[in-house]
């Protein structure tokens, strides 16, 4: 009987170790200070001097993850266990998605003065009605890159990237609804086409893309254009603006059929363990002066008014940086599809890339 | 029947038992079988309109892998993982028997040139590639300045470039049981072969190959196993427009957010791998020699 109870004990033993020794170790990451930041954030996207910045003000230790599509963030955060990330910053359609899904936390406003830098225009988006959930980052256009030097033929609009002139010369971004988004804009369809009939004539088009595209790339495409490998491709504004800057003779086109817009947002995850470090941080980043180090380094469009005056004119009439009005309004963001349709566009998109 | 002694035999025997065997068993219950009973499992279940998985049997997901546009990405797989395995043998062969026939001091040497790269990070050495490789990389500017090309060539983003990584990557999987198997080789051997009027052609194919095929099977299984389900070469050098088996399952838990689709996709992976096992067995493998 003892020798039972031994033997039962040091097996509960050995399994009380195992599961302790998982649990534990998580803990005992966080320092006794102001405690942890969790952010989540895109691949080149926010500058480790504003993050450095942050730790020194507040004392809170910051522990930055990166992805380079919405659907990779989605999938990872389901993934981890509740709370792994207190922040994210998911684009427009995919906040509405967090939300209706239940996933995110409601803001608390009356710690985020700094909410009044926040342009008018950018403020009650359709897909986070008043704010509860989301505050706006930045954003900008899957426009097109192209470099006159290399590309003969005239390139005003997203049609002309499915041009033969362009075999195996193109990078596009590694991004389904932007790819698919683009193809339907360019034969008249809607950015996030439904309807069947229509999008079956998208999957041919694809196919012709297919034979000009070189890479797919989203975490710095611009790395394709400025080492000369691609010379024309339909890629987030800002990486634009970062290759005219190594290379003057790319440049930046707005397509007439009206461009892919996208709008990052600062959201907080439901079960966030460090909530109020989380509205710490957001209110900072939205500090005029914080938010105009971003932009320095990564000169996407901004809904911070305040912080677009610090700038001054070289962000301000840069096309790439700060896309022109008219832009904007002809463009349109993707919208959150049902599920049958999206699994037309995975098929679609395993066709591409098969 | 005396229950009581065979009893007290059975316990005095299971503390020992449970000490020496009990952590391995709980750690390979955990991290091996618990695992791959969930795939198993998630393979089988369906999808809510987020993409959530909903634990509700279907078979479903194995129907799809067999649409056309899988199978050519699996015929595609199967064709990339075979041409980089017998790149692998044709470079891999040659060099394994120089270190093996070298002498000691340099053998040490050579040894270590296929041993170092193993050691970096795969992923920095295929970025190293892919600035090597690219319009304005060394290459490039090498060949130019020889005069051998004028304009700059795109070497990059195509199915051979990464068919180069891959290979690149592989080597050294086959190098060293290759190296193994031919250290073990009996040099009087060769020596008779010579005696009795061999040439050195035919003492390569009716003696060295023969007595180390054990060595390029295991070589073989090595590099081309893992060849299937590597997914970075082809994103990095092959610019993700030539998917593999890999990049399938990697996007379906990723950007496709299909979990279940993903974990039928790995099932039919895992179950390949083993018939390859199962088929190398066959042939007379033998499995310590995989390492394993």
């Amino acid at each position: 009987m003892k020798k039972r109870m031994i033997t039962a004990l040091l097996v509960l033993a050995l399994t009380a170790m195992n599961i302790s020794g998982c649990g534990g170790s998580a803990k005992s990451d966080a320092p006794a200070g102001k405690g942890e930041l969790n952010l989540f954030v895109w691949t080149e996207y926010l500058p480790d001097s504003v993050v450095s910045k942050f730790q020194e003000e507040t004392g809170i230790k910051v522990n930055v993850s990166t992805y380079s599509s919405n659907e990779d963030m989605l999938a990872k955060v389901k993934s981890e266990a509740a709370g792994a990330y207190d922040v994210l910053q998911p684009s427009d359609y995919m906040v509405a998605q967090l939300i209706a899904q239940g996933m995110l936390a409601e803001l608390d406003f009356d710690k985020l003065p700094n909410f009044s830098h926040i342009g008018d225009s950018y403020k009650d988006p359709s897909y986070d009605p008043g704010n509860k959930f989301s505050v706006p980052y930045m954003g900008g256009a899957g426009a097109i890159a192209v470099n006159t030097d290399k590309v003969d033929i005239d390139i005003t609009s997203y049609a002309d990237l499915f041009d033969p002139a362009l075999e195996g010369d193109v990078v596009i971004l590694d991004d389904f609804r932007a790819v698919i988004g683009m193809t339907s804009k360019s034969l008249g369809y809607d950015l996030s086409e439904t309807d069947p009939a229509k999008l079956e004539e998208v999957a041919g088009k694809l196919m012709e893309l297919k034979k000009n595209v070189a890479l797919y790339d989203s975490d710095s495409p611009k790395s394709a254009l400025i080492s000369g490998d691609c010379s024309a491709g339909m890629i987030w504004s800002a990486e634009i603006a970062m290759a005219m800057e190594e290379v003057p003779s790319i440049k930046v086109v707005y397509p007439d059929e009206g461009a892919y817009l996208f709008f990052d947002n600062w959201v907080v995850t439901k079960d966030a363990p460090n909530y109020d470090n989380a509205i710490t941080w957001i209110n900072f980043i939205m500090d005029p002066e914080n938010m105009a180090m971003v932009l320095e380094e990564f000169p996407y469009l901004c809904a911070n008014t305040d912080a677009i005056a610090i700038m001054g004119d070289d962000y301000s009439n840069n096309p790439a940086k700060n896309p022109p009005a008219d832009a904007i309004a002809k463009g349109s963001y993707v919208e959150n599809l049902d599920s049958e349709t999206l699994d037309i566009y995975n098929e679609m998109w395993t066709k591409l890339k098969e | 029947m005396d229950g009581k002694r065979s009893k007290h035999e059975f316990r005095s025997n299971t503390l020992p038992a449970v000490v020496t065997v009990g952590p391995v068993s709980l750690l390979l219950l955990f991290l091996v079988v618990a695992p791959l009973v969930f795939v198993a499992v998630m393979s089988f279940c369906g999808t809510d309109e987020y993409y959530n998985v909903v634990y509700s049997f279907t078979a479903e997901n194995y129907g799809k892998l067999l649409s056309v546009d899988y199978l050519k990405i699996y015929a595609r797989s199967l064709l990339i993982s075979f041409i980089t395995t017998v790149l692998c043998v044709l470079i891999g062969y040659p060099f394994a028997y120089i270190i093996a026939r070298t002498k000691s001091k340099k053998r040490q040497l050579l040894y270590m040139l296929v041993i170092i790269p193993f050691w970096t990070n795969s992923l920095i050495r295929i970025y190293g590639w892919r600035s090597f490789l690219g319009n304005s990389g060394w290459l490039v500017k090498a060949l130019q300045f020889l005069h051998i090309i004028q304009e700059p060539v795109d070497f990059l983003y195509k199915t051979g470039t990464t068919v180069l990584g891959m290979v690149y990557c592989f080597v050294p999987f086959m190098v060293l049981p290759l190296y193994t198997a031919i250290e073990k080789l009996d040099g009087s051997l060769l020596e008779a072969s010579s005696d009795l009027g061999a040439k050195p052609v035919r003492t390569l194919f009716e003696v060295i190959l023969p007595l180390t095929s054990g060595g390029i099977f295991s070589g073989c299984i090595m590099v081309f196993i893992p060849c299937l389900g590597y997914f970075f070469v082809s994103n990095i050098l092959g610019g993700g427009n030539t998917d593999m088996i890999g990049n399938l399952i990697e996007r379906q838990f990723k950007s496709a957010n299909n979990w279940p689709l993903g974990a039928a996709l790995s099932i039919i992976l895992i179950l390949l791998t083993l018939l390859l096992v199962k088929l190398y067995q066959r042939l007379g493998g033998d499995m310590e020699s995989l390492g394993v």
